[in-house]
């Protein structure tokens, strides 16, 4: 658990102590939630890289107030999931990644169809699983059939 | 004028079209290639042909419901995805499992397992060319299959876990099934071994081809046996037990270089573990439920998101759920291996020819389906 | 009885002409045995039947295939080079006819006893190269320009070590007429005298036969039918029976070089006619032919190239010389 501290505290002092919770008994299957700025995304993510971390899943979320981004990421051993949550609003273009994690090339362009979230500087931000003419952003809330479009603090509090 | 004459204008670049109807693209991937020769100089693969949109109807279905959509992401280990959406449905709900479920579950999970890289034994030597270990691992999947379908009425889209358990209690013929299957396969390793591993021939199109090392597979996310024949011991049923993974005694079989002989021999050992793994469950197969005796049919998870990982057949799985305390999930998100394992053959068919980009596309193990979702 | 129909055929045009036909007969019957015998084989390997819905054990259901394929619309693609393509496939088969002319069935069963036999059959045989590079030329597909591409590149190479070999065997029988080299095997056959001949003979065959494990012109899993792939109906069916019918005619020649043709083992004939010994040993090596085919992954390009140029033409050579060196000093 030593180097799971190491980068932990890394962050802590990267993006503010408030910002990270550690989660040591994996109750919501992550070891450590960090929240991040759009300015901190990249040093955070970086040090990420650099302690060894591969980048697992980018997911997107729609709420009624403000999109949310997790950036999962994980080591081979011991484990240690640690998912970075950056807040971007609605009409917020979100840096590249993909200069840190090669593998975020099409998880951004994957988010970019789905949900509408542009990425600056990425080389070839285009659909990925959708045809390349598509127009619309299949997983936003007001698309197609929809069960509840809240705000982000109905779920999170 | 006379410069751009000199210029070696590379003109003698085309492109190749692989797929997305081609025999070596096990499901409807597309790789654009730019050959000069039969040299590869860049593949760009156009995936989303099968895309059906899972993840929004994941939104648009209650917990339950959603249930049948998991085995039909990756086909071929449909029972494994069905297994790791009931634990993160269940674990978010708090709900617990009779033991002999949890059983049940794994044993199950690694018949579905061996099944999966059966198939792909048989795909990759055909892919090869060699087309008899096809039907030899066809005629051993059988066996399998047949045994899943006993208890869970599918073949291949099985939704046999429950939230609370499995949908039917498992009885002696199975076990006594399971038990046979396994050391019918024991009895035909020397059989593959003898026309496949040891043909010189097969040697020669898998050793140093298509290398995915360590720092490859670190930036794209490449799991699964692909990275662990890089010589990473990366088994999310070691680092991460789910279920009962942490009472049973496997190894992780990993491999040194990275190459499809690698991955070759990782998934081989692989079965072998699950073979393990299932004998040491029926041997502790516990009596008793073999689902809770409360039928969960809609269950509503406390507001928050969670996120549980899993080891498929092709790698780090995972469900990433977002709950708004009501019977649907607000964020359904999967985690597929595939796609990190076909986003770096971007980097790893560069130079290679088109009769590697085939070995090297078959070494990988994709369900295209899985990635399109 | 063989010597009477033959005596009566004459020697003249009218034996051509009777040969001709029983040659189209034989060859058109043969390739669809084979393709049977193929399926049978290959489902056995494989722990199935194969083929047993039409006629005992299935014996007739290439005829219902050739039946369906006769039947199949001819679809030229729209950007195809209209008369190479259609050409292409009847100038795969027409080197396959010749090539029987000189066979010998037995000791008076040749249609022509030429004095240049061997060089005849080896001159044809080239021929259908050009009509594969032609068919896929024609085809303006790039998957078929691909395996056109192999196929040319992987015949060239292999036709040096196959003629290199035949050549030791003409050293020690001074002479390319067919009956005077089976019959000079009547004691011993060729293969016991020339061994590492006899296997790059039989290797580079299967290669200019573009069989499995030397397949790549028509690899399925990488090219989907290589120079085939823009072929359909009988078109098809002629590429698939001039594929079986050369198999034939290089299991025959290397019967006749290597294994003592219409002869028995060591001067033993056991009773049965020339014809029956010629034809056992011709099915046997097809047999082996299939045999690999069902058992073998495919090479890769480089690798079948390197085999030739690298391991088979210098061993080839190698053995040529010694053979001259041999030759002359008895």
């Amino acid at each position: 658990m030593a180097t799971n501290d190491a980068l932990i505290e890394q962050l802590r002092t990267l993006v503010g102590a408030p910002a990270v919770t550690a989660d040591l008994d994996f109750s919501r299957g992550i070891t450590a939630e960090v929240r991040v700025t759009l300015a901190q995304l990249w040093p955070a993510l970086e040090a990420c890289r650099d302690a060894g971390y591969f980048l697992e899943t980018i997911t997107g979320l729609d709420f009624v107030d403000t999109n949310e981004l997790v950036y999962q990421v994980n080591r081979y051993e011991p484990r240690c999931r640690i998912a970075l949550r950056l807040l971007c609003g609605k009409d917020q273009k979100v840096p590249t990644v993909s200069d840190i994690f090669s593998s975020a090339l099409w998880q951004e362009r994957e988010v970019w169809e789905f949900f509408g979230i542009r990425f600056t500087d990425h080389p070839d931000l285009k659909p990925l699983l959708l045809p390349e003419d598509t127009d619309f952003h299949p997983l936003q809330k007001d698309f197609g059939k929809v069960h509840a479009y809240r705000r982000r603090d109905e779920i999170y509090g | 004028m006379d410069e751009q004459l000199l210029e070696p204008v590379r003109e003698n670049i085309y492109q190749l079209n692989l797929g997305p109807q081609h025999p070596s693209t096990h499901g409807v991937l597309r790789v654009l290639l730019k050959l000069d020769g039969e040299y590869i100089v860049e593949a760009e693969p156009v995936i989303g042909y099968g895309h059906r949109g899972h993840e929004k109807m994941g939104e648009n279905h209650t917990y339950l419901q959603f249930m049948p959509n998991t085995s039909r992401m990756d086909y071929l280990s449909g029972l494994i995805y069905n297994h790791g959406y009931c634990l993160a449905v269940e674990k978010m709900c708090g709900i617990e499992v009779p033991e002999r479920a949890r059983y049940i579950r794994v044993i199950c999970a690694e018949l579905n397992r061996i099944s999966s890289h059966l198939l792909w034994f048989g795909t990759y030597v055909m892919d090869l060319g060699g087309f008899t270990p096809f039907l030899y691992c066809f005629d051993d999947r059988e066996q399998i299959l047949d045994l899943l379908d006993g208890v869970s009425g599918s073949r291949l889209t099985y939704s046999y876990c429950r939230f609370g358990g499995v949908n039917r209690d498992v009885d002696d013929a199975f076990v006594a099934g399971a038990r046979r299957f396994i050391a019918r396969l024991r009895s035909r390793w020397v059989d593959y071994h003898n026309l496949v591993t040891k043909n010189v021939i097969f040697i020669h199109r898998v050793r140093d081809v298509g290398i995915i090392d360590r720092d490859l597979a670190l930036r794209f996310g490449v799991t699964g046996p692909n990275l662990r024949a890089a010589g990473v011991a990366y088994d999310l049923r070691k680092i991460e037990p789910y279920e009962v993974y942490d009472r049973f005694d496997f190894e992780v079989p990993i491999g040194g270089k990275g190459d499809a002989q690698d991955r070759y021999h990782v998934r081989l050992a692989e079965m072998e573990q699950s073979c393990r793994i299932i004998e040491q469950a029926i041997e502790a197969l516990p009596a008793g439920r073999f689902r809770n005796e409360y039928r969960y049919q809609h269950v509503t998870p406390p507001k928050g998101d969670y996120y549980l990982g899993f080891e498929s057949a092709r790698g780090a799985t995972g469900y990433y759920l977002v709950s708004d305390g009501s019977r649907y999930p607000y964020r359904c998100h999967i985690r597929v291996p595939s796609f990190g394992n076909l986003q770096v053959l971007t980097e790893v068919l560069k130079g290679t020819m088109v009769a590697d980009a085939i070995s090297i596309l078959g070494s990988v193990d994709l369900v295209i389906p899985e990635i399109d979702r | 009885m063989t010597e009477t129909v033959v005596a009566a055929a004459g020697s003249g045009w009218l034996r051509i002409i009777i040969g001709l036909i029983v040659v189209l007969l034989f060859s058109q019957l043969n390739a669809l045995f084979l393709v049977w015998l193929e399926r049978k084989v290959a489902g056995h390997i494989q722990l199935r039947p194969g083929p047993m819905e039409v006629g005992p054990h299935g014996i007739l259901q290439t005829i219902a295939d050739g039946i369906k394929l006769v039947g199949k619309e001819l679809i030229t693609p729209r950007s195809a080079d209209r008369i190479l393509f259609v050409i292409a496939p009847v100038l795969v088969f027409m080197p396959v006819l010749v090539a029987f002319l000189v066979l010998p069935f037995d000791q008076h069963l040749i249609i022509r006893d030429m004095n240049v036999g061997l060089l005849l059959i080896f001159a044809f045989s080239t021929f259908s190269v050009l009509a594969i590079l032609l068919g896929g030329w024609a085809s303006n597909n790039k998957y078929a320009l691909l395996g056109a591409i192999r196929s040319v590149a992987q015949n060239v190479a292999y036709e040096i070590p196959l003629l290199l070999s035949v050549m030791s065997v003409v050293l020690m029988t001074h002479s390319f007429r067919f009956s005077e080299i089976v019959a000079a095997q009547h004691r011993f056959w060729f293969i016991f005298l020339q061994p590492v001949a006899g296997l790059i003979f039989f290797i580079a065959a299967t290669a200019e036969t573009n069989r499995a494990p030397f397949d790549i012109p028509e690899a399925e899993s990488e090219l989907i039918a290589g120079f085939h792939t823009e072929y359909s109906g009988m078109r098809f069916g002629l590429f698939f029976l001039a594929e079986y019918t050369n198999m034939f005619i290089v299991s025959a020649v290397a019967a006749s070089l290597f294994f003592g043709g219409w002869q028995g083992p060591f001067g033993f004939s056991l009773g049965l006619p020339g014809l029956v010994w010629f034809l056992i040993k011709v099915y046997i090596l097809l047999f082996v032919l299939m045999w690999f085919r069902w058992t073998f992954p495919r090479v890769r390009f480089d690798q079948l190239m390197n085999f030739s140029w690298k391991v088979m033409i210098p061993l080839s050579l190698a053995n040529l010389l010694v053979t001259a060196v041999v030759v002359k000093l008895i």
